[in-house]
């Protein structure tokens, strides 16, 4: 969790070798990630999902067909058996019901259900969230927190959550890191952040407006010589 | 004397930023061209993108070559009755279009119908994230979307130009024979000995290989590597429509001068 433009989603693409760091490295399950090949990158990138604030649903294809679609690409499986596995991914977050839809069609809670679903066609190890919670409503939200605390706990899998919606992201994480400007600033459990001593974790958590993040950008004059009423 | 450095300083720096963005342009190139093919996978993907980028190019190259060659034709017939030689209309169409003409404005309808509609679909689908996402399902972007449009550009460019060719020496023929009553044989038979299949019809369609590998690969490369913003993905298009209409007319004096040759 982080205030806006504190480096979350780039930590994300890090993680996900989207973005190549210019220093240090990033491993998961014990490989070094950026040191891979494209080939072995893509291998690895089959036991990781992710999915993306905007759902990035492809928009030519149906509901249905965006499910399938890892599943066309990486597999031999007939026709029929493709047909079964995304209905029954589909009706794991509800949306079974949608599957001659457009993305078009779809709300924006409605499209992070079907692109969760797509995501986890192929029993992910590690599941990254990007925003998951951002500019939906309450009604949305909670079915959002459930499925992805439900999914990670009946798969098994771990899973990364990047948010700023502390109580969502508090009500399902195990543990929490706090970052601002790039730099962890808090950790642990969610009790243990919600009560942090730290002035920039407390405004953070309690939604502050002022504080050591400043309501004023910083300006290089005075606000009087921007007014043009005071010469120096 | 010191803005005189710092002058010299931008002008390198973006001479090498120039040079940098030509050598990621190759080899994105390289990579979208040299994939090892997987045929039977490859080939619905290149038949839906030669029908988005060829068929539904076919209107607007129709009707402008149709009207093209009527102007040619009309032009051509008031030139050469000063001369009295209204019987060489055929020849002046064939060898305009086949040559020049048909190439030329086929690449530039091209980049207009075709590229910027490439360019702007691929920087939606970055601005989308819907890249990254096929990224994440550990699929190429490049094999799945770049390269079947890529290859449909390179293959429709050749046949629209054919199609081009004909129908624009077609409205000469409206023109010459049917509407100032040149004698149909005389513009026929002229066309015919003018003509030359190797020299002047292939060379028309080399161009116009040259001119579809060019257009596409500038459309791509601009609409992948788009600033995925609004703002960004409109300067990608015009980027797209400007550079491929000048490096069209470039390449085309080029082609031209190697070509001259066997005239």
């Amino acid at each position: 969790m982080g205030p806006s433009g504190s480096g979350k989603t780039t930590l994300l693409r890090l993680i996900s070798a989207q973005l190549r760091p210019e220093s240090g490295k990033v491993f998961v399950n014990d490989i070094d990630i950026h040191a891979l090949q494209t080939k072995e990158l893509y291998q690895l990138r089959r036991s990781m999902g992710m999915l993306f604030q905007s759902g990035a649903l492809f928009t030519n294809l149906s509901v249905f067909e965006n499910v399938a679609f890892p599943l066309r690409e990486h597999t031999q499986l007939p026709e029929e058996m493709i047909h079964d596995l995304v209905l029954m991914q589909l009706e794991t977050v509800g949306l079974r019901g949608a599957h001659g839809l457009m993305p078009s069609e779809l709300s924006g809670g409605m499209s992070r259900r079907v692109a969760l679903a797509r995501a986890l066609v192929f029993n992910p190890q590690l599941m990254m969230y990007d925003e998951p919670f951002t500019g939906q409503d309450p009604i949305t939200m909670g079915v959002l927190v459930k499925l992805i605390k439900h999914l990670n706990d009946i798969l098994g899998l771990t899973s990364i959550i990047v948010s700023h919606d502390v109580a969502e992201t508090a009500s399902i994480a195990d543990y929490i890191y706090v970052i601002a400007a790039g730099k962890i600033i808090g950790e642990g459990t969610p009790q243990q952040v919600l009560h942090n001593e730290s002035p920039i974790v407390r405004q953070f958590i309690q939604g502050l407006p002022d504080g050591i993040v400043p309501f004023h950008y910083p300006a290089i004059h005075k606000y009087i010589q921007d007014l043009g009423l005071c010469s120096n | 004397m010191f803005k005189l450095i710092q002058l010299i300083e931008n002008f390198g720096q973006k001479g090498l930023a120039f040079c940098e963005r030509v050598g990621i342009a190759g080899i994105f190139l390289t990579r979208t061209a040299l994939r090892r093919p997987r045929f039977l996978r490859f080939l619905p993907l290149l038949i839906e993108q030669l029908y988005f980028i060829g068929v539904l190019s076919l209107v607007i190259v129709v009707v402008s070559s149709l009207f093209i060659g009527m102007v040619l034709g009309l032009q051509g017939y008031n030139i050469l009755q000063k001369f009295g030689t209204v019987a060489q209309l055929g020849q002046l169409v064939a060898l305009s279009v086949v040559r020049e003409l048909g190439p030329v404005i086929t690449g530039l309808l091209f980049a207009g119908r075709a590229g910027s509609a490439l360019t702007a679909e691929i920087g939606l689908m970055q601005a989308t994230e819907q890249i990254a996402s096929m990224e994440m399902m550990a699929v190429d972007p490049l094999w799945k979307i770049i390269a079947p449009r890529f290859w449909a550009g390179v293959i429709s460019m050749p046949v629209l130009t054919a199609v081009f060719d004909a129908i624009a020496i077609f409205g000469g023929y409206l023109v010459g024979v049917e509407w100032l009553g040149i004698d149909a044989g005389q513009f026929w038979s002229n066309m015919q000995a003018a003509v030359d299949f190797r020299v002047d019809v292939i060379n028309g369609l080399i161009k116009s290989v040259v001119f579809g590998c060019i257009v596409t690969w500038i459309a791509v490369y601009q609409g992948y590597y788009t600033v995925p913003t609004a703002s960004g993905i409109s300067r990608a298009t015009t980027r797209t429509v400007v550079y491929s209409s000048l490096a069209i007319l470039g390449l085309d004096f080029i082609l031209t001068a190697f070509m001259v040759g066997g005239w």
